[in-house]
């Protein structure tokens, strides 16, 4: 996660999870069954907090990381699903929102926000993700 | 009168037609065939909303579980010293 990478000395990252978005019993696709990404839909609350940690063990996720409810009240609030980028100022008020994903979603808006703040910042890229989850 | 009539009806139903081809067309090539396109329509878009937020408005608190599984957070317990990049997805 690039941006985390150079911006973590200028702001802080949440990463929530949401419902998922192409689990086996919806619309899967093909990417994940070759990538080894087959969930199905949590029913339950738990089954959430698994895929969630599956996901920040496999990619070693250092952002800040919540669960949203069963209720979705989150994304409800958000209108986040399936994955949406937003900046809330120090005032607690919305300063980016971004286009609902994934046709909008554009984290280099997030950069470009985070730039003309605090300036251009880039660090060396991390290491290469990943085959396999659980690796 | 019905000759004009018959005529009316069935460029409609042309019309129609061609409009229907179009949108499935038009979804199969965004989501990568005809299986996607069904997938698209039965399971994304009835959970694709805008939202009404908009840039200046105050950002909703939510409650969030943590990944230990038990304990809890909110969104705006994270918000006031810095800005805070919010990033919803999940895994799939």
């Amino acid at each position: 996660m690039q941006i985390y990478k150079d911006y973590k000395d200028h702001a802080d990252f949440l990463t929530v999870y949401v419902r998922e978005a192409h689990p086996t019993d919806e619309w899967q696709m093909k990417s994940n069954v070759k990538e080894d990404v087959c969930y199905a839909q949590p029913k339950t609350l738990q089954q959430r907090v698994a895929i969630a940690n599956d996901f920040v063990k496999r990619f070693n996720y250092p952002t800040q990381f919540g669960i949203d409810d069963m209720s979705n009240a989150a994304n409800d609030a958000y209108a986040a699903w399936p994955e949406r980028i937003y900046i809330i100022d120090e005032r607690g008020r919305i300063a980016y929102r971004g286009g609902m994903g994934p046709f909008n979603y554009h984290p280099e808006e997030a950069r470009a926000w985070l730039a003309s703040r605090y300036g251009e910042v880039k660090h060396e890229a991390p290491a290469a993700v990943p085959d396999k989850k659980n690796n | 009168m019905k000759t004009r009539g018959k005529k009316l009806v069935k460029w409609i139903g042309i019309g129609l037609g061609l409009l229907i081809l179009g949108v499935v067309i038009g979804l199969s090539v965004m989501a990568g065939g005809l299986g996607g396109a069904y997938g698209m329509v039965r399971y994304a878009l009835p959970h694709m909303h805008r939202g009404t937020l908009r840039v200046g408005d105050d950002a909703p608190d939510a409650s969030l579980l943590a990944l230990d599984g038990s304990s809890r957070f909110h969104v705006r317990e994270r918000t006031g010293a810095r800005p805070l990049v919010i990033v919803f997805g999940s895994y799939t």
